[in-house]
């Protein structure tokens, strides 16, 4: 961490508190609590649900100590120079690249024979997700978080972030209306390029270019910090040492649980946490469930969506909406995540429920979102699924996404510099 | 300590990158080589952000809790 909180002032700025400081630590324990009992309720109608539950609430959990940030890991590279959590993204895909390669070299023994590994982020790859990428990251600039972003802030009471979640759910709305357009002159003539059964490359091959990409990446974005002047200043702590328990007890605890996470431990976990729920189910995502919702809302307003053609063969995200009931896989990671988020704010004593001060954030977060809505249907999922898990799942199309991503995140800064 | 009139930024309500580009401006821009302000956020990435950037400008950095999801950030420059 950059810098150290030195004390805490009490009372002060009392005005707009929804719950003391103390009290949230309270709150975030029962929070704990009543997670646990959801999960075990799930579990005793479905031990798969319940397991990514708790993986859900892990994610949000590690997104909120950690601050993690599609939006920001592309917009400071813009914006400043920055590339503190662009870093931490590239550790966590990292970590998942080497995970998913045994679990997908399990399924799938010898890549040569054509089939693809089942659920694996293997996504088509054209002008489908160019197009996606750059709307995607025109909008998580313009809302200031992406949708991942969004919904861990939801939970810390961040209100524009509920109304960039409403802007999500619209925009994929507007797509499943658009998407047979889409799938019968775009997306059905584009190839999933998937590197194992890509010029016999192998697993071997397709991990040696993927780790490499990766580490190429990270030496250019240290490159780009250096030329920008970007430096993290070390204070250095001078604590005196743990001597009583609760002393030793709190070493342990409060680096967890009150400070915030280096980003690249936040990386690495969130790429653990991905390989963990690949092998429970499926690679980490969270719009397949925003898209049901879509779907869902569509349905009350008389909006029916049409059939969407081959969005069921193609996988990703969003290919997962077509789940019934309550209890679905994409219900547990996406609102499994809500709880974790909260727990580790109310612990951090983070909770507080903020408006924001301009009205024209609102605009920007329904803007935002609605873009991001659309786009993560057309790339079968957001900066989670279409890019943090395309990427270790050896899918060409990671790499395609996250570029238009940068592309369409630098237009977003260059226009959000100009909103005061 | 300093005490007095700290001029006092209030970013509460912004998020991100918001708090550090109004710190930024305030700092270049509305009060040119103040020796000190005082930063209110209630958005924790902004803790982050907004220290490398003054210190790039020479300031020192201290953060204090003030009140439930919020913090001050107070900037400081020795005069020269």
């Amino acid at each position: 961490m950059a810098t150290e909180i030195i004390a805490e002032a009490p009372g002060s700025g009392a005005g707009n508190l929804l719950i003391p400081k103390s009290r949230q630590t309270f709150a975030g324990m029962i929070a704990i609590v009543l997670t646990a009992i959801v999960a075990i309720l799930i579990a005793r109608e479905d031990e798969t649900v319940a397991a990514i539950w708790v993986v859900g609430s892990m994610f949000g959990f590690t997104l909120q100590r950690s601050r993690f940030c599609f939006a920001s890991a592309f917009r400071d590279l813009f914006l400043f120079g920055s590339g503190r959590n662009m870093k931490g993204i590239l550790v966590g895909m990292a970590v998942a690249t080497l995970g998913f390669a045994a679990i997908m070299r399990w399924l799938v023994p010898n890549p040569d024979f054509g089939g693809l590994p089942g659920e694996a982020h293997v996504l088509p790859v054209g002008l489908s997700v160019v197009v996606a990428g750059l709307m995607f990251g025109f909008g998580m600039v313009i809302a200031g978080g992406c949708v991942s972003g969004s919904l861990y802030r939801m939970a810390e009471g961040y209100v524009a972030s509920w109304v960039a979640i409403a802007g999500v759910i619209i925009g994929l709305g507007v797509m499943t209306h658009t998407w047979n357009w889409w799938w019968t002159n775009i997306i059905s003539h584009e190839p999933k390029i998937w590197f194992p059964s890509t010029g016999g490359m192998g697993y071997a091959g397709g991990v040696v270019l993927t780790m490499a990409g990766l580490g190429l990446v990270y030496l250019a974005v240290t490159w780009w910090e250096t030329k920008n002047g970007i430096f993290s200043p070390h204070i250095s702590r001078h604590v005196a040492p743990a001597m009583t328990f609760s002393e030793r007890v709190r070493e342990v605890i409060d680096p967890v649980f009150k400070r915030g996470w280096p980003i690249v431990v936040g990386g690495a976990v969130i790429g653990f946490l991905g390989v963990l729920l690949y092998l429970i189910h499926m690679p980490l995502g969270v719009t397949g469930e925003l898209m049901r919702a879509s779907i869902e809302g569509m349905g009350w307003i008389g909006l029916d969506a049409p059939i969407m053609e081959g969005l069921s063969t193609l996988g990703g995200c969003t290919g997962r909406a077509g789940e019934s009931g309550l209890l679905t896989h994409t219900f547990a990671i996406t609102v499994g995540l809500l709880p974790g988020a909260l727990i580790a704010a109310l612990l951090a004593g983070e909770f507080r429920v903020r408006l924001p001060a301009r009205k024209i954030r609102y605009g920007q977060s329904l803007a935002g979102g609605v873009l991001m809505g659309y786009a993560s249907g057309l790339a079968l999922g957001c900066t989670v699924g279409a890019f943090f898990s395309a990427v270790p799942s050896l899918s060409l199309s990671g790499w395609v996404f996250g570029a238009a991503l940068a592309g369409g995140a630098f237009a977003g800064t260059y226009v959000i510099k100009r909103i005061p | 300590m300093l005490s007095g009139n700290i001029p006092v930024l209030d970013v509460r309500g912004e998020i991100c990158p918001y708090p550090m580009m109004r710190t930024n401006k305030e700092l270049d821009e509305n009060l040119p080589g103040t020796l000190a302000l005082d930063v209110l956020t209630d958005h924790p990435p902004a803790l982050s952000t907004i220290p490398p950037q003054a210190m790039k400008r020479g300031y020192e950095v201290e953060i204090e809790e003030a009140g439930s999801g919020q913090w001050r950030i107070r900037l400081t420059k020795a005069a020269s």
